[in-house]
C-alpha cells in the first residue's frame, strides 16, 4: 500500500493490500454490513506495537475512528469498507478537501495524504488501517499565508493550472525533498511517477521541486 | 467546423464597421458576421509598453491551490447533503423493459431514486432505449456515497438487448443494425468535383494514396463532472458546478427544479479542468436535480471515473483517406479526400483537407460514421488534431518521396509568411540541421503546422468598483478553467488604474455578477478581456473626473502609475485620491470592444524522439512550439498552456485511445490503469515559444492551438528516426516493430 517513491522501496507492495482492499469496498449489500478487518496484516504485524490474537475484531454496521490528522485529533463514524481519503473528504466535519479523489484505484495520485510521513493514495487505504497513524494533507503542510517551500515553489514556476493534480504532486514532493533534499531531476520524476496531471504541468512542477529543494537550502 | 485563416486586424477607422466573431456552440466555434459600434475608448497600446501585461504573473489563486484551500465542486459539502450514483446499462443497445427499485428503496439511508422510465424525469413518454454502454437509466441518493452504491447496485433492470455496431466499418455495411431510423451516417460537407480532380492526378509527378485514423480520445478532466445542487425544496437554489460555462447553468437546473431562472445561481469558484467537454448540467446535472426536488435535500452527485469515461463524452475519432498529387518542385496539385468523423452517437468533427495548405484541385467529402457510443463532444481543438495528423502525416510523406526538405516542402505550400517564419524560428531552436537525412538511425525529428481563431465576441458585463478606502473589485460570472482568467482579469484592472496586483480584487464564477461567455473556442480572454480593460478605463475617467481639479489639471491629462495618481505638477496617493471620492465610490460597467481583440492565429511545433529499434518504444526527446497570441496577456500562463498542449498532444500520438470490444460493444479501457495518459517519464525537454514578431494590439485566445499540431510532428519525428510510417494513432510499440518487421521483409526480397 505505501507507494513506490524512490530506488529504495520502503516496503515492498504487499500483494494481498489492494485487492483487499478492493474486495472490502466492492462488498455491496451483502457485505455492507460487516467485514472482518485483519489488523494483523502478516507483514505489518512486527512494525505494529501491542498487536495481538486480541487486535482481531470483527466490526459491523459503522464505526467509530479517531483519526490524528495534521496535527489535530478528527473521529467519525465510517463503514468498515470507508477508504481514508473519503473519511477526509466526506465523513470528517468540517471536511478536508485537499486531496482529491479521482481514479478511486490508485492510477492517478491526486489524493495522496503522508502516513507517518510516507506518500501512499489515501484511496487505497481503509480508514480503520489509518487508525493509530499520523495523516498529513497538503492542508498540513502550508497555509495560503504560510506556504510551505515547495507551495511557494509551485506557485512562483506556474506548477499549477485547474490545480485539481497539485495537492498530490505538492504532497509527493514535500515528501521527497524530507528525505532527499537534493534530488536529481530523474528523482523528482520518480517521486511522482504516480501522480498525473491533465493540464500538463509536468516540466514546470519539476521546475519547481529543484527550485524548491533549493530554497530550502536558503531558509 | 469551418476554418479560420489566420489574419491581421486593421485599426477601426469607421463608425460602424462589420466583424468576423466566433460564435460557440457547445465548446465548437464557427465564425458569424456582426456589425458593431466602432468608436474610440480604450486602446491596449504597444504589447511592449505593458506594467502588467505581457509580463509573468504568478496565479492569484494559486496559494490557495497549491494547499488545498480551494473549493472546487468535488469539495463542497452542506448539512443534510446526499450522495448521489447513477446507474449505466451494461449494454450498447437495449430496451429497457422494467426497472425495480424496491430492494434498493429499503436500504436504510437510500432517500430519493429516479428512473429515465419516468417520464417526469426524462421528460418524454416514449420507452426508454438505451445505446451505449454506460447510457443512464437510473439515480439514487442516499446518505453517504457507500450506501449510494449499494443502492444503485440492489436496482434491477431487465432489458430486451437489441443489435449494435461500434466499429465505423461495421457501421457503414449495408446489413449493419440501424443506430438512428435515417441511418448510420450523416454527410456533413461535400465540396469540388471529383472527375476533375482524380484527371489531375493523373497528370502529376507524384502520386501517393493513404489511410490515417485516430481512435477515439477521452477529455480525462481530473475533476469529474457534477454538481452540488443546495436545494431544499423552497424557492431559490445555489447549484456548484464542474462546468466551462457558469451561465449555462441556471436555465437548464432552474427546468429541472421547477423554479424560475432567477431563482437558481450557479457557483464556479474553481473547477478541475474540462477541456470541451463540460457545457450544461448534462444528464447528470438533470438527474441531480430531480434527486434533490425528491429528496427535499442537497445532493451531489459527481460521476465516478468510469462513469466519466462512458458517459461524459469523448474527443471523435477519424478515418481519413486521400490521393494526393504534387509536381517535382514540390508543389501539393490535387488532393481527394474522404474524412469520415467518428463521434460514437455525436457528428465528431473535423477540419476540412487539405487543413491549411493550398491545393489547386481539392475534392472532400466529410461523413459523420455513427456507432453505439456516447456523443463525442468539442475537445481542445475540435477536429483539427485529428485532421492536423492525417495531412502532415500525408505532406511528409509526399516530401520524402520527392526528396525534399519537410520544412521546405511545407512553406512551399504554405502562402501565410507568418507560418514561414515560425517554421524558421522552430527549426532553429531544435535544430533541424541536425536531423538525419535517411530515417532509420533511431533518432529524428518532424515538424506539423496549425491554426485556430480564438477570438472574441460581445457577451461580457463587467463591473469595477473602487471605494473610498482605496479597495479596487472587478466583479464578472465568468469562470477560470485553469487558463488563468482570475488573474489577468486582476491585472488589467491593476495595470489601468496604476496599481500592483494585489490591491486588486477580483469576484468570478458566480451568475448573479455580469453575464460572461462559455470557455468553448478559445474564446475566454478574447471576450472578456476587452470588457474589463473597458470597465476599468470607465472607471480611471470617472475618478479622473473627480480627482483633476484637486491637482489643478485637465482629467484628461491625469496619469494613474506607480500607486499614485500624477498630474498639475502634483501627485496623490492612492488612498488620497480615492478619499476625494462620492461615499458610495466609483462603479463603472465595461463591455466588449472590438478593436481590444483579434482572431486567427499560426503555430508550428517541431519534436525530436528516439525510437528503440529493438522493443519499438518511442522516448520523447524535445519539442517545441512556436505561437502567436497576439497580445500576451500573462506570459507565465500563456506558456503553462503552450507546454500543456504539446503534452497532451504527445499523449494522444504515443499512448491514447478508447479501445471497444465490438461483440460487447463495451470499452474496455474506462479506467486510468488502461486509458494511459502522459505521466512524468513521457516528459521530454519543452520549448514553449511566444512568437513576438506578431505585433497585434489585440487579445487573442491560445488555449487550443497548442493542442493541434505536437501529435504530428511526433508521428512525424518517428518516421525520422526509424523509418517506419504509423498511419494510426497511438503510435506504440507493436505497431514499430511490425513495420521494422515489412521494412526487414521487403529489404531482404
Ligand atoms: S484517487 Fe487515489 S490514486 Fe487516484
Ligand atoms: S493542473 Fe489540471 S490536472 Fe494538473
Amino acid at each position: 500500500m505505501t507507494k513506490k517513491r524512490d530506488g529504495q522501496t520502503e516496503r515492498p507492495e504487499s500483494a494481498t493490500d489492494p485487492s483487499r482492499r478492493r474486495f472490502l469496498k466492492g462488498m455491496g449489500l451483502a457485505g455492507a454490513g460487516a467485514a472482518i478487518i485483519d489488523l494483523l496484516d502478516p507483514e505489518l504485524a512486527p512494525a505494529r506495537e501491542g498487536s495481538s490474537e486480541a487486535d482481531r475484531q470483527l466490526i459491523s454496521d459503522t464505526v467509530e475512528v479517531s483519526l490524528f490528522v495534521n496535527g489535530q485529533r478528527r473521529t467519525a463514524r465510517v463503514e468498515p469498507r470507508t477508504t481514508l481519503l473519503t473519511a477526509l473528504r466526506e465523513y470528517l466535519d468540517p471536511p478536508i478537501t485537499g486531496p482529491k479523489l479521482v481514479c478511486d484505484m490508485g492510477a492517478c495520485g491526486a489524493c495522496t495524504v503522508l502516513l507517518d510521513d510516507k506518500p501512499v493514495y489515501a484511496c487505497l487505504v481503509l480508514a480503520v488501517d489509518a487508525v493509530g497513524k499520523r495523516i498529513t494533507t497538503v492542508e498540513g503542510l502550508g497555509t495560503p499565508e504560510k506556504m510551505n517551500a515547495v507551495q511557494q515553489a509551485f506557485v512562483e514556476k506556474d506548477a499549477l493550472m485547474c490545480g485539481f493534480c497539485t495537492p498530490g504532486f505538492v504532497t509527493a514532493i514535500s515528501a521527497l525533498l524530507r528525505r532527499n533534499p537534493h534530488p536529481t531531476l530523474d528523482e523528482v520524476r520518480e517521486a511522482c511517477q504516480g501522480n498525473f496531471c491533465r493540464c500538463g504541468t509536468y516540466p514546470r512542477v519539476f521546475e519547481a521541486a529543484l527550485a524548491a529543494a533549493q530554497m530550502k537550502d536558503r531558509e | 467546423m469551418t476554418q479560420q485563416m489566420p489574419q491581421q486586424q486593421t485599426p477601426p477607422t469607421k463608425r460602424k464597421k462589420r466583424i468576423r466573431v466566433p460564435r460557440v456552440e457547445n465548446g465548437i466555434e464557427t465564425m458569424v458576421e456582426i456589425e458593431v459600434d466602432d468608436e474610440g475608448g480604450p486602446s491596449w497600446g504597444p504589447n511592449g509598453a505593458h506594467k502588467l501585461l505581457n509580463h509573468r504573473l504568478t496565479r492569484v489563486d494559486g496559494p490557495a491551490k497549491v494547499t488545498g484551500a480551494a473549493l472546487y465542486t468535488y469539495d463542497r459539502r452542506a448539512p443534510g447533503m446526499l450522495y448521489g450514483r447513477i446507474l449505466r446499462s451494461p449494454y450498447a443497445h437495449a430496451r429497457v423493459v422494467r426497472i425495480d427499485t424496491s430492494e434498493a428503496q429499503r436500504i436504510p439511508g437510500v432517500r430519493a431514486i429516479v428512473s429515465l422510465t419516468d417520464p417526469e424525469v426524462s421528460g418524454s413518454t416514449r420507452e426508454r432505449i438505451v445505446r451505449f454502454v454506460g447510457d443512464p437509466i437510473a439515480a439514487v441518493a442516499a446518505i453517504t456515497p457507500e450506501i449510494a452504491e449499494d443502492a444503485i447496485r440492489a436496482i434491477k433492470v431487465e432489458y430486451d438487448v437489441l443489435p449494435h455496431v461500434v466499429r465505423a466499418e461495421d457501421a457503414l455495411a449495408e446489413d449493419a443494425p440501424k443506430i438512428f431510423p435515417e441511418g448510420n451516417f450523416a454527410e456533413k460537407e461535400r465540396r469540388g468535383d471529383p472527375n476533375a480532380v482524380e484527371a489531375e492526378l493523373a497528370k502529376c509527378d507524384v502520386v501517393i494514396e493513404a489511410e490515417y485514423r485516430t481512435p477515439i480520445h477521452h477529455h480525462a478532466c481530473l475533476e469529474t463532472h457534477g454538481h452540488m445542487v443546495d436545494y431544499r425544496g423552497g424557492e431559490s437554489a445555489i447549484i456548484y458546478a464542474s462546468t466551462q460555462g457558469t451561465f449555462t447553468i441556471p436555465d437548464d437546473a432552474a427546468k429541472e427544479l421547477g423554479l424560475p431562472s432567477s431563482a437558481v445561481t450557479a457557483i464556479v469558484e474553481h473547477m478541475g479542468g474540462g477541456f470541451g467537454s463540460k457545457f450544461g448540467i448534462g444528464i447528470e446535472g438533470k438527474l441531480a436535480c430531480q434527486l434533490a426536488k425528491r429528496a427535499k435535500a442537497p445532493v451531489k452527485l459527481m460521476l465516478t471515473r468510469k462513469d466519466e469515461f462512458l458517459m461524459a463524452g469523448n474527443g471523435p475519432g477519424s478515418w481519413q483517406k486521400f490521393k494526393a498529387g504534387v509536381n517535382r518542385d514540390g508543389t501539393l496539385v490535387a488532393l481527394r479526400a474522404t474524412q469520415y468523423q467518428l463521434g460514437g452517437l455525436g457528428d465528431g468533427s473535423l477540419a476540412g483537407q487539405p487543413y491549411i495548405y493550398r491545393a489547386q484541385h481539392v475534392y472532400r467529402e466529410r461523413i459523420a460514421v455513427y456507432t453505439n457510443e456516447d456523443a463525442s463532444r468539442a475537445m481542445r481543438a475540435p477536429g483539427h488534431p485529428q485532421a492536423s495528423f492525417a495531412i502532415e502525416s500525408l505532406m511528409d510523406e509526399l516530401a520524402y518521396k520527392l526528396g525534399m526538405d519537410p520544412v521546405e516542402f511545407r512553406k512551399k505550400n504554405l502562402r501565410d509568411p507568418v507560418y514561414h517564419r515560425q517554421l524558421d524560428r522552430g527549426a532553429r531552436e531544435i535544430g533541424w540541421e541536425r536531423r538525419p537525412k535517411q530515417p532509420g538511425t533511431g533518432r529524428g525529428m518532424g515538424c506539423a503546422v496549425g491554426t485556430w481563431g480564438g477570438g472574441g465576441a460581445p457577451q461580457c458585463k463587467v463591473t469595477v468598483q473602487i471605494a473610498r478606502d482605496g479597495a479596487v473589485t472587478v466583479a464578472v460570472g465568468t469562470q477560470d478553467i485553469g487558463t488563468g482568467t482570475r488573474t489577468f482579469t486582476r491585472a488589467i484592472v491593476a495595470e489601468e488604474l496604476g496599481l500592483e496586483m494585489k490591491d486588486v480584487t477580483e469576484k468570478i464564477g458566480d451568475s448573479r455578477l455580469g453575464a460572461a461567455n462559455a470557455s468553448g473556442g478559445s474564446t475566454t480572454a478574447a471576450s472578456l478581456a476587452p470588457a474589463v480593460k473597458d470597465a476599468a478605463y470607465n472607471a480611471r475617467m470617472q475618478m479622473a473626473q473627480t480627482v483633476a481639479p484637486l491637482l489643478g489639471a485637465k482629467p484628461e491629462e491625469l496619469q494613474f502609475a506607480d500607486g499614485k495618481v500624477i498630474g498639475g505638477g502634483k501627485s496623490l496617493t492612492w488612498r488620497q485620491a480615492c478619499a476625494a471620492l462620492p461615499p458610495a465610490g466609483i462603479t463603472a460597467q465595461g463591455e466588449w470592444k472590438a478593436n481590444l481583440a483579434a482572431s486567427g492565429v499560426h503555430g508550428v511545433c517541431f519534436a525530436e524522439v528516439e525510437v528503440d529499434m529493438e522493443t519499438g518504444h518511442v522516448r520523447p526527446i524535445k519539442m517545441v512550439h512556436v505561437q502567436d497570441v497576439g497580445l500576451p496577456l500573462n506570459r507565465l500562463a500563456i506558456e503553462s498552456q503552450l507546454i500543456g498542449g504539446m503534452i497532451q498532444s504527445l499523449s494522444m500520438a504515443l499512448l491514447e485511445g478508447r479501445v471497444m470490444d465490438s461483440r460487447l460493444g463495451a470499452q474496455l479501457n474506462p479506467t486510468f490503469n488502461d486509458y494511459k495518459i502522459a505521466g512524468t517519464f513521457e516528459m521530454p525537454e519543452m520549448i514553449p515559444i511566444i512568437d513576438d514578431e506578431d505585433t497585434r494590439e489585440a487579445v487573442i485566445g491560445v488555449g487550443e492551438p497548442a493542442h493541434i499540431p505536437g501529435g504530428s510532428a511526433i508521428a512525424n519525428a518517428v518516421f525520422n528516426a526509424c523509418g517506419v510510417r504509423v498511419r494510426e494513432l497511438p503510435i506504440t510499440p507493436d505497431k514499430i516493430l511490425r513495420g521494422l518487421a515489412e521494412l526487414r521483409e521487403r529489404r531482404a526480397s
